[in-house]
């Protein structure tokens, strides 16, 4: 069975439409982020979590960040630090409606850990 | 020899011009910074007029809805933190650095200090604030404490320009910057640091000036043309203003090595408290006196050779009148009669902002010829009989000029600039 997601799972901060959250994200992403709502389908949202770190990466890379093995480290490997972490937690935490604990953020260290977190988290129909 | 802190750049984003050419147009000209403001969009509310900063919008708190103009660099990464009137800092700085001849470069190291004043951001520390309530604390942006609270400027600046001199922040609300100013001329003196980046600023938002209506301290004038009259028999009140002001003092001689122009020379300050009030000054300006001996006893210079007074006088009735008060004991009553005027008349009162930017009048004063008029003066208060109010900008060169600032609590600062030498 497919839950539906939902933004009132968990505290938020204002009634913003997650929509109007990411109106400077590129239309693919919004039209992605969109199929997430509409499906429920956790896998759309992908091209969001990229697009969210792109926004708090300290030092922007030449290549897209989609095109870094999801091995890559988020600190040691993209720069980001401890500041630029709780940026994209806090912004995705608005945009899921969900809540993220210190320990949580503490286990994801790489591009992987961070998808495969968010589609666990998120509300939404799970990847088999 | 005394090592001597002079002034080499400066900055300005100010209700009366957004650079140095427009600033000094405005006050030669006395053209006030003045618009009608509808404050938190309630018409019945009886302030109705705000010294804005114009070419800047910050709609809600979010910095995505910000805008500023073009010629103000701002990165994204660094927005995040910052407060409106950070904003206004960086457009300031930007423009006091090429000033000076100098570049983002020359300010890491430690030569190089940084003193700040702003009270924060009310308009992000209310909106970080409910974020929180309305979330029952599991909640908040994790950039709201370092964009909101009474430090930001410094927070910022420092880390965005790689300062590892004396790095700190003032909190004497009125007279902040002026107490930022003062302290870099020691840092400079005591020989800490050969170049100090003075930098005031405050937001220019509804949250940061309404919330002077409770103490009855706002002018209730509608027409942007009477509402700022600081000395007027009829003046109600002060008008509110942001922006930011930035300083670049270095020691004259490192300065004249590396070929800066010195525009001005800051040869003394000095503070007093009044030991009185809270909030209102004291009835005789007897702090603001002391503060005003003070600083010329520490540039040595007697009264007398004061050209320019540039007051702190916000317009209010009683402020006004304590400094009336203090500049008779100090000048009138030795035979001294520099020319006065309150610049606020044009710009309004910027709070902690006021001091670093009429420092910055006072230099422009010093290097451009000319000794700002008493804007909107129409009947001069009893009280200001004997003071010297010229009702228009003078085409004078003055030699030496007094700044005075008063704060919260009877906080008292004055400085005294001297024309450069040769």
């Amino acid at each position: 069975m497919t839950s539906e997601p939902s933004s009132s799972s968990g505290p938020s901060s204002s009634p913003v439409n997650p929509l109007e959250r990411i109106r400077h994200f590129p239309d693919d992403v919004r039209a992605s982020f969109v199929r997430y709502q509409t499906t429920g389908d956790v896998a759309a949202l992908d091209p969001v979590i990229y697009a969210i770190l792109n926004d708090y990466i300290p030092n922007k890379p030449e290549q897209p960040l989609s095109s870094f093995p999801g091995s890559t480290l988020l600190i040691e490997g993209l720069g980001f630090d401890s500041l630029a972490i709780t940026e994209v937690v806090f912004f995705t935490e608005e945009l899921l409606g969900i809540t993220i604990a210190n320990e949580e953020i503490l286990q994801v260290r790489t591009l992987d850990d961070l998808r495969g977190f968010v589609h666990a988290k998120a509300p939404g129909r799970k990847p088999v | 020899m005394p090592r001597l802190p002079v002034i080499t750049g400066l900055g300005f984003i100010t209700s009366i011009g957004n650079d140095r050419a427009s600033v000094l147009r405005s006050l030669r000209e006395l053209r006030h910074g003045f618009e009608p403001r509808t404050f938190f969009q309630n018409p019945a509310l009886a302030v109705k007029v705000a010294g804005t900063v114009k070419g800047f919008s910050f709609p809600t708190p979010n910095w995505r809805d910000w805008r500023w103009p073009e010629s103000v660099q701002v990165d994204r990464e660094l927005v995040r933190g910052l407060a409106p009137h950070g904003v206004y800092a960086l457009g300031a700085v930007q423009q006091a650095l090429a000033e000076a001849g100098l570049t983002a470069a020359d300010l890491a190291g430690g030569d190089t200090g940084l003193f700040c004043a702003s009270a924060g951001s009310p308009f992000l520390l209310g909106a970080f604030l409910d974020q929180m309530r309305t979330t029952r604390g599991e909640r908040g942006n994790p950039m709201g404490i370092v964009s909101s609270i009474a430090g930001t400027l410094n927070f910022n600046l420092a880390a965005h320009y790689k300062i590892s001199g004396a790095v700190c922040g003032f909190v004497s609300a009125c007279a902040s910057s002026s107490h930022a100013l003062g302290y870099a001329m020691d840092e400079i003196r005591l020989g800490r640091q050969r170049r100090m980046l003075v930098v005031g600023a405050e937001d220019m938002c509804d949250e940061s000036i309404l919330p002077f209506a409770t103490l009855r301290a706002l002018s209730n004038q509608a027409d942007p043309n009477q509402a700022s009259r600081p000395f007027d028999r009829r003046r109600d009140g002060f008008v509110g203003t942001g922006g930011a002001v930035a300083l670049i003092v270095e020691e004259a001689g490192f300065a004249r090595s590396r070929g800066a122009r010195v525009q001005a020379e800051l040869v003394g300050w000095g503070q007093a408290g009044d030991g009185h009030s809270v909030a209102a000054s004291h009835p005789e300006g007897a702090g603001l006196a002391e503060a005003m001996r003070r600083a010329l006893d520490d540039a040595g210079v007697p009264a007398g050779q004061i050209d320019y007074v540039n007051a702190h006088a916000t317009s209010t009735p009683a402020g006004d009148r304590s400094e009336a008060l203090a500049l008779h004991r100090v000048f009138t009553h030795t035979g001294a009669h520099p020319k006065v005027s309150s610049t606020k008349a044009l710009t309004g009162h910027g709070l902690s902002l006021a001091g670093a930017m009429e420092a910055a009048f006072c230099t422009l004063a010093l290097s451009e010829g000319l000794i700002p008029g008493a804007a909107h003066l129409v009947e001069p208060d009893p009280v200001c009989e004997g003071l010297d109010l010229p009702r228009h900008t003078l085409a004078l060169q003055p030699g030496l000029v007094m700044n005075n600032s008063s704060g919260f609590g009877g906080s008292n600062v004055c400085h005294v600039l001297r024309r450069a030498g040769p």
